[in-house]
């Protein structure tokens, strides 16, 4: 028994300690290595800080061009796919548009009444958080990885970017900057497990938490009341709650799920899809 | 003066090294992008680096295995060296086995794979809910993990040809 263990651990120690054949390091000092850069990390001293995010800026730009071959690879995949659905996606669209039409005249009015009514209560229009700062980006990696939904944006500290931002693709909220480098940023997606925003479900004075699901665009309400069913066709907004988000961003909507029976919730925006985004601190104009 | 024959040896075997490195900084996961097919993902990376790691650690210089880790941890966006940490114990488990093993097979290479995997995962799982707030699926771990194991043998066959060819060159 004892010959046994002895054995074990010579075994152990020598795959720790003996350099093999044009190794240049043993694997006990890269393991402590990489020990001492997780407790560094996770220190988060100003100068630590700094370094990884030049390490991040210089990681990134080799990962754009890296990446390159994929994304075209990609784009000519996107295209041939749409290609072939023109046509079904026209009468879609053309369907969309017809109901659009009817429910902007429905607007219209609501929107007259709602100024009438605020004035009635002489209520002051709810003012959305003042953006002094609008950066258009592009997202340069659409990294997929189990642990995190995320872009990454061509922009950073130099162009106004701090993290704590909100990032917007064709009008819908996307996400929030959460690491920002002099040159790039990240953003990370609503529809990852770590985002969670306070909303209020159109027609409704529900609220809710929309939390990621980390699989595409399906996101999930936590929090809703007991005996809640909920209606597909209904819009999801930040009902601004957590003070960081202004009220009334279009975030996700309810639809009836054919495959499993059920109404779920999926994000407005096609992240898939998203090229260029907005950057700004408060609500878009 | 540098010959073609050089060139290409040299390529042929740096092969494992560049796969990895282009692995690490794309945002490429093989099947994730295929509808339908991503139930299927895996975890290239692990199996190169434990395939090499124990059949030929000469070909895979530790060092390279550590960057390509900080490389993943960046782009990622986890705690930086935790991937970087995850690998080389992948390496560790390795290279354990490849000094206790006399007679090396494909199905004791496969199997002893499970123990590899187990510690690098655990290893990163402990980095993960101890140093970030982070929370993630474990069953979509388990999945990826479970599939990486199934496939070994396949790319055990063609990361064996690559030796082949390398060797066929050097005869």
């Amino acid at each position: 028994m004892a010959e046994q263990r002895d054995d074990l651990l010579i075994a152990l120690r020598y795959a720790l300690l003996k350099k093999g054949t044009k190794q240049k390091f043993s694997l006990f000092f890269l393991i402590i290595v990489s020990i001492l850069v997780i407790i560094l990390d996770k220190l988060s001293y100003s100068y630590i800080t700094k370094t990884r995010a030049v390490l991040n800026d210089f990681i990134y730009q080799v990962a754009i061009v890296t990446s390159s071959p994929e994304k075209f690879t990609k784009y000519l995949i996107d295209r041939g796919i749409h290609h072939y659905s023109v046509y079904d996606e026209n009468n879609l669209l053309k369907e969309q548009n017809a109901e659009l039409k009817a429910q902007l005249v429905n607007n219209q009015f609501l929107k007259t009444e709602n100024e009438m009514l605020k004035e009635a209560l002489k209520l002051s229009s709810n003012k959305s958080i003042e953006q002094d700062v609008s950066v258009i980006a592009k997202v340069v990696i659409d990294q997929e990885s189990p642990y995190l939904k995320s872009f990454l944006l061509n922009k950073g500290t130099s162009d106004g970017v701090k993290k704590g931002m909100t990032v917007f693709s064709d009008k819908y909220l996307i996400g929030t900057i959460v690491e920002a480098n002099y040159l790039t940023s990240r953003v990370l997606l609503i529809n990852d497990l770590n985002s969670k925003i306070p909303v209020i479900i159109q027609d409704s004075n529900v609220n809710a938490i929309l939390s990621g699901q980390g699989v595409k665009r399906r996101m999930v309400l936590d929090y809703l009341p007991e005996q809640y069913q909920l209606e597909p066709g209904r819009n999801i907004y930040t009902s601004g709650k957590d003070g960081i988000l202004a009220a009334g961003i279009a975030v996700g909507e309810t639809y009836y799920n054919e495959k499993d029976k059920i109404v779920e919730v999926r994000t407005l925006a096609d992240l898939d899809q998203t090229l260029f985004v907005q950057i700004t601190n408060g609500q878009l104009r | 003066m540098l010959s073609f024959k050089f060139i290409k040896e040299k390529f042929i075997k740096s092969l494992p090294l560049v796969i990895l490195y282009f692995l690490s900084l794309n945002s490429f996961v093989l099947v994730n992008d295929i509808p339908n097919v991503d139930v299927f993902s895996f975890n290239l990376q692990m199996i190169i680096i434990y395939f090499y790691a124990l059949k030929f650690p000469e070909y895979l210089g530790f060092g390279h295995v550590f960057l390509i880790g900080i490389f993943k941890d960046v782009l990622i966006g986890t705690p930086l060296g935790s991937t970087a940490l995850c690998y080389l114990v992948l390496c560790l488990v390795a290279t354990y086995l490849r000094n206790v093993t006399l007679r090396p097979r494909l199905a004791s290479e496969w199997f002893t794979f499970v123990p590899a995997l187990f510690f690098s995962n655990a290893t990163y799982f402990t980095i993960i809910n101890n140093f970030s707030n982070l929370s993630f699926y474990y069953v979509e771990l388990l999945r990826v993990t479970f599939f990486t194991f199934l496939f070994f043998p396949i790319f055990y066959f063609f990361l064996n040809s690559h030796l082949k060819l390398y060797n066929k060159d050097n005869a």
